[in-house]
């Protein structure tokens, strides 16, 4: 039995305690990662930092972001008028003619910006929902985020008597349905329950309002408001897009900072907290990181249904189940995003479909596809 | 070993504490009922001190209470003589380690990757992996005994592997004070048996270790301090032999029973055990009943 004490046992041997950093620094070789992991030791003033790097999750995340480059491509090439690849890039750069510059930079481009943040964005928003309420199906869209937004932009177009335009309404609209599930729920609860239920009620609500006013008005107004109910990627606004692209880098740097005590969070609240992690905290972070990315997310594209399930869904499947895949979310998030948005314009041209009801039509079984498929093991 | 009862240097005590649920939003009307009042304990250090009690008598709640994840009420917790509540949560997860009862890991996770977050209060943004780590993740598992099986997947392992897997966490976690809340109740006798020696080796290597548990007999062969527990009160505590008797068994249990020494240990056994036809079965309703509160 004594030999089993950790203070007896040296599983590798051959160390002693003493030695100054620039010896260990020598020996970083000799520190072995963990399985599946490489060990990334740098240099700094003192002391030496570590990090590890998950091999699948990076090796996930970097046929993501292939993906993704090769689907923007795509997209910036194809449309209504075809552009050869070697013809998009000349535009790209500024080598191009008039005409193809005004494609790319204009029309394309902004719409390929468009959908990378908003899908990024939602993506991200959900994997955090889902984490901080230990639930797959959480996401800031049942908790009434888009409906309050959508009312609200909706309200704009019909002229309900407000000037101002509807992106911004909508984020008006998504902090106030946040304000309302907030105050009704009165905090985020203990397992953030309480609030998933008190957001579900006051999204219905919104999504009723919206619904009386578009039966209200005459139909080529209502028109107008459609995008706005299911999720386009065509009437963005320039400025909410700046807005959310800022948004987002600094929401994957906060949420990177917040990723390990993310990590523990998966496991029950007790241990977690046993483990040292401020767990009502760290949930106050992920539940304010989740809910403003999505608003803003709203603002630029509306509610676009399915991407802040399929995102972190695709990207979980992808990656290691030993970290939460918050960049692998985004980066599978704004692919799901562009492919649908491209779908979206190509598959009944020169008709465009909203993005957002191309998420739900294909979404929907690919989620499906996504669960239903036997786990793989983890090699 | 000198059964001492309050030791001088205990490492972690509680003085008048009073712990209870119903802070937050759950159930307002019965807010006000506590689980534990005007509790006193003091926990001998390097020995392994078993918690015992019927349903309900709030061992998990003290327990909880001693790591923190309850605030008192009233009183104070004090670990080395500071009070709990002013030691930052990191920290205090490197002196203080808890094992609860609802355990539940994320699918897929292996052995080795369980353990390695017991490094997680040792290990920062730019410090996620040291010489350190490595060698005491390997010493973990070769203290559980889990070496062989250190990528197996937990969905793949038996109970009492798995409970060994977690405690191993919590060894990793290097704290001189280790709290688990029933890690024996859902195994078998053998599996039991291993969670049991693992216990005592971690007391052997100077851990002074806090355990829950069901089984009086096991508590009073593998422990050396015995606490008993009844609807929110310490009615007796010290070294098993002295005070586990016929009249304690009735007052927490409601049972008779006679009571033999083990032919080879000399702890306390129970035999013959039968409900006992007294006023005190009331007593462990009561307390069953108050359980029911307390978790709703």
């Amino acid at each position: 039995m004594d030999t089993s004490s950790p203070a007896s046992t040296t599983g590798l041997g051959d160390l002693s305690d003493s030695g100054s950093s620039a010896d260990h620094r020598q020996q970083a070789d000799v520190i072995r990662p963990p399985a599946g992991h490489w060990r990334l030791a740098l240099p700094m003033a003192g002391n030496e930092a570590a990090l590890l790097i998950d091999r699948r999750a990076l090796v996930a995340n970097l046929g993501l972001l292939l993906a993704l480059l090769i689907l923007g491509a795509l997209s910036l090439c194809l449309g209504s008028v075809t552009l050869s690849p070697l013809a998009s890039a000349r535009a790209l750069f500024g080598q191009g003619s008039a005409m193809d510059s005004f494609l790319i930079h204009e029309l394309r481009l902004p719409r390929l910006a468009a959908g990378i943040a908003t899908g990024g964005a939602f993506a991200l928003s959900g994997c955090l929902m889902q984490t901080l309420a230990r639930n797959r199906l959480a996401t800031p869209g049942i908790i009434g985020i888009d409906n309050g937004a959508t009312a609200f932009a909706v309200a704009s177009v019909v002229g309900l008597g407000v000037s101002l335009a509807p992106p911004a309404l909508a984020l008006v609209g998504a902090a106030t349905a946040t304000a309302l599930t907030f105050g009704l729920a009165g905090g985020i609860g203990t397992r953030g329950y309480r609030f998933i239920v008190a957001g579900i009620g006051v999204g219905a609500v919104f999504g009723a309002l919206t619904q009386l006013m578009l039966a209200r008005v005459d139909i080529d107004t209502a028109n107008a408001a459609y995008p706005w109910t299911v999720g386009s990627l065509n009437a963005r606004d320039p400025v909410s897009l700046k807005v959310l692209e800022v948004s987002l880098l600094i929401g994957l740097l906060l949420s990177r900072r917040i990723a390990q005590a993310l990590n523990v969070l998966r496991f029950s609240d007790s241990v977690a907290a046993g483990l040292g992690i401020q767990v009502t905290r760290c949930r106050r972070w992920a539940l304010m990181l989740s809910v403003s990315l999505t608003a803003l997310a709203v603002s630029v594209a509306g509610p676009v249904g399915m991407v802040a399930l399929i995102g972190p869904e695709l990207a979980r499947h992808l990656s290691s189940p030993r970290g939460v895949p918050l960049v692998g979310s985004a980066l599978a998030g704004a692919l799901v995003m562009v492919s649908a948005d491209l779908a979206g314009r190509l598959m009944l041209a020169p008709l465009e479909i909203p993005v957002g009801i191309v998420t739900a039509v294909i979404g929907g079984p690919v989620l499906l596809w996504i669960l239903l498929r036997p786990t793989r093991k983890v090699p | 070993m000198m059964p001492t009862h309050h030791p001088t240097s205990a490492p972690l005590s509680a003085h008048d504490l009073e712990l209870g649920y119903g802070h937050g939003n759950a159930g307002r009307g019965k807010s006000q009922h506590s689980v534990i009042e005007g509790l006193n304990i003091s926990l001998p250090a390097g020995q392994v001190t078993a918690i015992v009690g019927p349903n309900g008598c709030g061992k998990s709640t003290l327990l909880a209470g001693l790591a923190r994840l309850h605030a008192p009420r009233r009183g104070a917790v004090h670990l080395d003589g500071q009070d709990i509540q002013h030691i930052p949560a990191k920290e205090l997860a490197r002196r203080l380690a808890l094992l609860p009862q609802e355990t539940h890991a994320p699918e897929g996770l292996t052995v080795a990757e369980l353990i390695r977050f017991g490094r997680q209060p040792h290990q920062g943004f730019l410090q996620q992996w040291s010489r350190e780590d490595a060698r005491v993740v390997e010493s973990a598992l070769a203290a559980a005994n889990l070496t062989a099986l250190a990528d197996r997947t937990l969905d793949a392992m038996s109970g009492g592997q798995r409970q060994r897997a977690w405690i191993a966490m919590a060894i990793a976690q290097q704290t001189p004070l280790l709290l688990l809340d029933e890690p024996t109740s859902a195994l078998d006798l053998g599996h039991q048996l291993e969670v049991f020696e693992l216990v005592r080796s971690l007391a052997a290597a100077g851990k002074t270790v806090v355990i829950v548990v069901h089984d009086l007999d096991s508590a009073c062969r593998f422990a050396d301090h015995l606490v008993a527990m009844q609807a929110g009160r310490i009615i007796a505590e010290g070294r098993p032999k002295d005070v586990v008797t016929t009249a304690l068994l009735r007052e927490l249990y409601g049972i008779d029973c006679t009571l033999l020494s083990d032919p080879v240990t000399g702890s306390p056994i129970l035999a013959n055990m039968r409900r006992a036809a007294t006023p005190n079965a009331d007593n462990g309703m009561q307390a069953s009943s108050q359980a029911c509160v307390s978790g709703a």
